[in-house]
């Protein structure tokens, strides 16, 4: 059996708490172990090397989407990313650009996806007379909540905000994330919305329209989410909204 | 420990619809297909010089409504008709597309700080994409401009052009810029709406087309370049023996 390696992580390291604080990058080294994640490496960092280490966690399992960065050039999810898979042993790890930083590794994605939910309105308009809660609603086809479900995977883990240039020009825009949002519940036969409603929302430069398709969402969603054909489907479905409105 | 209260936000202004987004959209995506389209077939037709000043002649010819002349040689006016066209299309293809722009140093700085931090293949692509379409938003009219004021076309008139009128030095710098940009173009227009969903096989198209236009555009050039070299001033238009 060959004898681990010695991986040297490159961190990106910055308070902006702390007065006089200046961005850097401070390098780390750690012995490999049998299925080592980014996650599990950075835990062992901030516990035997240098506890004042930030970077976010909850799940551990690819599910909550906190602790999404920029991995050798690569933004995912450090706990789904194998510290085997790569072939050098020096790993640069920093935020995702894009976000407030909180620090280190560590940013603010609740802030900007609170945000873009309330300006969206990214949650169900039901019709106006279903006001009764104690009605059952209908019964949905396995077709379309097979459907739903496929766009709901996302975990608001900010990685296709980073990977997107147009993003990054322009703050407005509102992302993948959004997009993907509003086409979950444009598919939603419970929402009440219609296409002109979404195209108030969506149909301009800071929406589906300022989408310059450069695909760093699709490339990068570590759900593998299809942004690609959502955004192209909406931008078809905006259009005809324009066209017979 | 600070607790932010909850106001939503109204719909700012900024996110109402706007239709001018839309149809600015349309515009860009149909006006840059036009001068994808034009762009493979004009490349096609002017390296007709390659199988000899006879082919090229009557590709003039047959284009330019050689049938319909007296002459048999065709009128010039529809090189100049077509020129005018073309620039009408490429101000709004350059018009809207402006919107893209990084206009802003902000915007550039953000751009870049992105592209050294992130490697994204495809998001360097559009990268080249916008240089090459910035270097045509001049090059593209002093091409044009020249065909609206001398649109003499012609196996020995087109080689005066390259070779003795030093246009050769234009086209060198227009050729990869005009290719580049367009393939890359229309690979990204035809992903964007959603026509072709077959990434894969679309870009390993783009980047053959990319190479196979530069070389026939290259192999072009160059045999305007021979024939211009053994013309001498003042050139006689070119008719088939």
């Amino acid at each position: 059996m060959s004898a681990a390696r010695t991986l040297t992580f490159s961190i990106f390291r910055y308070d902006p708490q702390t007065p006089g604080d200046k961005p850097k990058m401070v390098s780390y080294q750690l012995d490999e172990t049998p299925g080592m994640t980014v996650f599990i490496a950075l835990n062992r960092l901030r516990e035997e090397q240098d506890s004042s280490l930030q970077f976010d966690f909850v799940c551990r399992a690819g599910i909550c989407g906190s602790c999404a960065m920029v991995i050798n050039g690569l933004p995912t999810l450090a706990c789904r990313t194998l510290t085997s898979k790569f072939e050098h042993t020096t790993i640069t790890l920093m935020p995702l650009p894009g976000f407030e930083l909180i620090g280190d590794l560590s940013v603010n994605t609740g802030k900007f996806m609170r945000e873009i939910a309330e300006r969206l309105k990214l949650w169900l308009h039901p019709s106006s007379d279903d006001k009764d809660i104690h009605i059952l609603e209908e019964p949905m086809a396995p077709e379309e909540a097979a459907r739903l479900y496929e766009l709901e995977r996302c975990v608001e883990c900010g990685v296709c905000v980073s990977a997107c240039a147009t993003k990054q020009m322009r703050e407005t825009f509102v992302g993948a994330v959004g997009l993907m949002k509003i086409a979950r519940f444009e598919f939603d036969c419970r929402d009440n919305r219609s296409a002109d409603d979404f195209y108030h929302v969506i149909g301009n430069q800071d929406g589906v329209f300022g989408c310059m398709t450069l695909l760093g969402c699709q490339d990068n969603c570590p759900k593998d989410l299809p942004h690609m054909q959502q955004i192209a489907y909406l931008r078809r479905k905006m259009t005809h909204a324009l066209a017979i409105s | 420990m600070t607790i932010n209260t909850f106001v939503p936000n109204p719909i700012s202004p900024r996110v109402l619809g706007h239709r001018r987004s839309a149809i600015a959209d349309q515009l860009q995506s149909a006006t840059g297909i036009m001068l994808g389209c034009f762009l493979l077939v004009h490349l096609h037709f002017e390296s007709s010089i390659l199988l000899g000043k006879d082919a090229f002649y009557h590709v003039v010819q047959f284009l330019e409504g050689g049938m319909f002349s007296a002459t048999g040689h065709g009128y010039p006016w529809t090189s100049q008709i077509i020129s005018l066209i073309m620039l009408v299309v490429v101000m709004v293809h350059a018009g809207t597309a402006l919107r893209r722009f990084p206009i802003q140093l902000g915007q550039w700085r953000a751009l870049r700080n992105q592209q050294q931090i992130i490697k994204h293949s495809d998001s360097r692509l559009w990268f080249w994409q916008l240089i090459t379409g910035f270097g045509l938003f001049f090059l593209a009219p002093v091409h044009l401009y020249d065909m609206l004021t001398d649109p003499s076309i012609g196996p020995n008139l087109s080689a005066e052009r390259v070779y003795h009128g030093g246009l050769w030095i234009l086209y060198i710098v227009l050729l990869p810029m005009v290719v580049i940009h367009a393939m890359l173009g229309l690979y990204r227009v035809l992903l964007k709406w959603g026509w072709i969903n077959q990434r894969t096989l679309l870009r390993k198209l783009t980047m053959i087309a990319i190479v196979y236009l530069l070389m026939l555009g290259l192999a072009s050039l160059a045999a305007y370049l021979s024939i211009g070299a053994e013309l001498s001033l003042p050139v006689t238009p070119y008719t088939p023996s």
